[in-house]
């Protein structure tokens, strides 16, 4: 049985269904974060499972679509449709590898999907907004750097790091752990495998 | 169910413009300022967006977006005022705390590009039926299948979120605590979102084979429900907007 290999551009219809229910979920935990309360974001578990499920190109395109979307209620979410398909594409990498397969290697390929989300965001933020994140803590340790360092560069990335990686981390496992709940006829649908199985 | 789009369904002249020239209109309006940047320009065409919304009468609707982002806007103001580390100029001082002027201008550079951005954003987001850019799109040769994509999300969105209030009552009535200390807080997110995202994970193939039977994936073109609605200026519009962003470039290049 041999696998499509998982840059395969012709999607199938199961596959783009996904990605409007990716976006719902994204949608779905920033609303249950903030009506928790919570410190983190949260915002990306849709397209971290859409790259789970249907690979990279799937979820990058979720990861776009997503922050598209979003610019309908938040213009500002436009310019960050990079990191999203940065997500998207390297969840889709990793999965696809096998990096993503027990608990323990989950916290790492959380921590790698916060780093290359940072080193996405940092440029954005410091020529959108001068490098500030409007994130409390976040933006607390950058007037911190910033005094004591006088980089805007390692300021803004610092900034960006201490609310990325947990995020990320979370996000993934939360994601795994929802991955492991699905039933096998759901996850089968994008195994994208073209044999046909008959029964004489 | 209440709808994620911000349009609002008005009759105004920007209302009758076709989606496609007011997407042209956002390039229009970021790159410009970028090109010539001074705060005349930028004030110019943060005026002339305001105007377009005042015309189109959806300006009560900018308000809440721009309150989210002015608590932002605020944040850079002081931090870039304070610790900006270019900054000499003292300009005034309030206690300890010490405004300089070169952080003050490089924080107004970015409050105004981000106004401006959000209003160009807005002109767009306002006054047009997502449903009626996609189609737009699609007509200019987006393949139906990603509009299709576009325009599902608008529908989904309600029908989880309502499904995710029935279920965050159900766990409720259960006794789940959604108040408290941060750990109880956290122990309530999964068991609130796990039954919304597998429900809704489960319900995709269902949605795929609903679409495969009614022809999704067939090759033959596709016709569409409504007629295309023309507008008479788009043309001019769009020539106008080339013409000045060409006009804008060599004036940087020549003068």
């Amino acid at each position: 049985m041999k696998k499509q290999s998982m840059w395969s551009l012709r999607l199938s219809t199961a596959a783009l269904v996904l990605i409007p229910v990716a976006v719902g979920v994204n949608y779905i935990g920033k609303l249950l974060a903030a009506l928790l309360k919570l410190p983190l974001w949260l915002d990306s578990i849709g397209t971290v499972l859409a790259a789970m499920l249907g690979g990279p190109i799937v979820g990058a395109l979720a990861g776009a679509i997503n922050n598209i979307i979003y610019g309908f209620t938040d213009p500002i979410s436009f310019v960050y449709a990079i990191t999203s398909v940065a997500i998207g594409l390297v969840v889709g990498i990793l999965f696809y590898k096998g990096f993503i397969s027990s608990w323990g290697k989950v916290l790492v390929a959380g921590l790698i999907i916060g780093l290359v989300a940072t080193v996405v965001s940092t440029p954005i933020n410091i020529g959108f907004w001068g490098g500030t994140t409007g994130n409390v803590w976040g933006d607390a340790l950058y007037t911190f750097v910033l005094a004591k360092t006088d980089s805007t560069w390692l300021a803004s990335l610092l900034d960006e790091i201490v609310v990325d990686i947990p995020d990320k981390i979370v996000v993934v496992l939360v994601s795994y752990g929802i991955f492991k709940g699905l039933p096998q006829n759901v996850v089968q649908l994008y195994t994208n495998n073209q044999k046909i199985e008959t029964l004489d | 169910m209440k709808s994620i789009s911000l349009y609002e369904e008005k009759a105004s002249f920007v209302h009758d413009v076709d989606p496609i020239t007011k997407l042209w209109y956002i390039p229009f309006a970021i790159l410009i300022p970028i090109i010539l940047p001074s705060f005349t320009i930028s004030f110019l065409f943060i005026g002339l967006s305001l105007v377009l919304l005042l015309g189109a009468k959806v300006i009560r609707k900018t308000i809440p977006v721009f309150g989210f982002v002015f608590l932002i806007l605020i944040t850079v103001v002081l931090i870039q005022g304070m610790f900006k580390p270019e900054n000499e100029t003292v300009l005034f001082q309030i206690g300890p705390l010490t405004m300089y002027k070169e952080g003050l201008l490089f924080a107004l550079t970015i409050t105004l590009r981000v106004i401006n951005i959000i209003c160009a954003f807005m002109i767009l987001v306002l006054t047009t039926k997502p449903s009626d850019l996609v189609e737009a799109l699609v007509r200019k040769g987006m393949s139906p299948r990603i509009g299709y994509v576009i325009v599902s999300v608008f529908q989904i969105i309600p029908e989880m979120m309502a499904t995710m209030s029935t279920i965050t009552d159900a766990q409720r009535a259960r006794g789940m605590e959604t108040e408290g200390k941060l750990l109880v807080r956290i122990k309530a997110f999964i068991p609130l979102l796990g039954p919304v995202v597998l429900g809704s994970l489960i319900n995709t193939k269902e949605r795929a084979m609903a679409l495969e039977v009614r022809g999704f994936n067939s090759q033959a073109p596709k016709t569409y429900l409504y007629e295309e609605k023309t507008y008479q200026f788009s043309k001019v519009l769009q020539i106008g907007m080339l013409l000045l962003t060409m006009a804008a470039v060599s004036w940087r290049i020549f003068l």
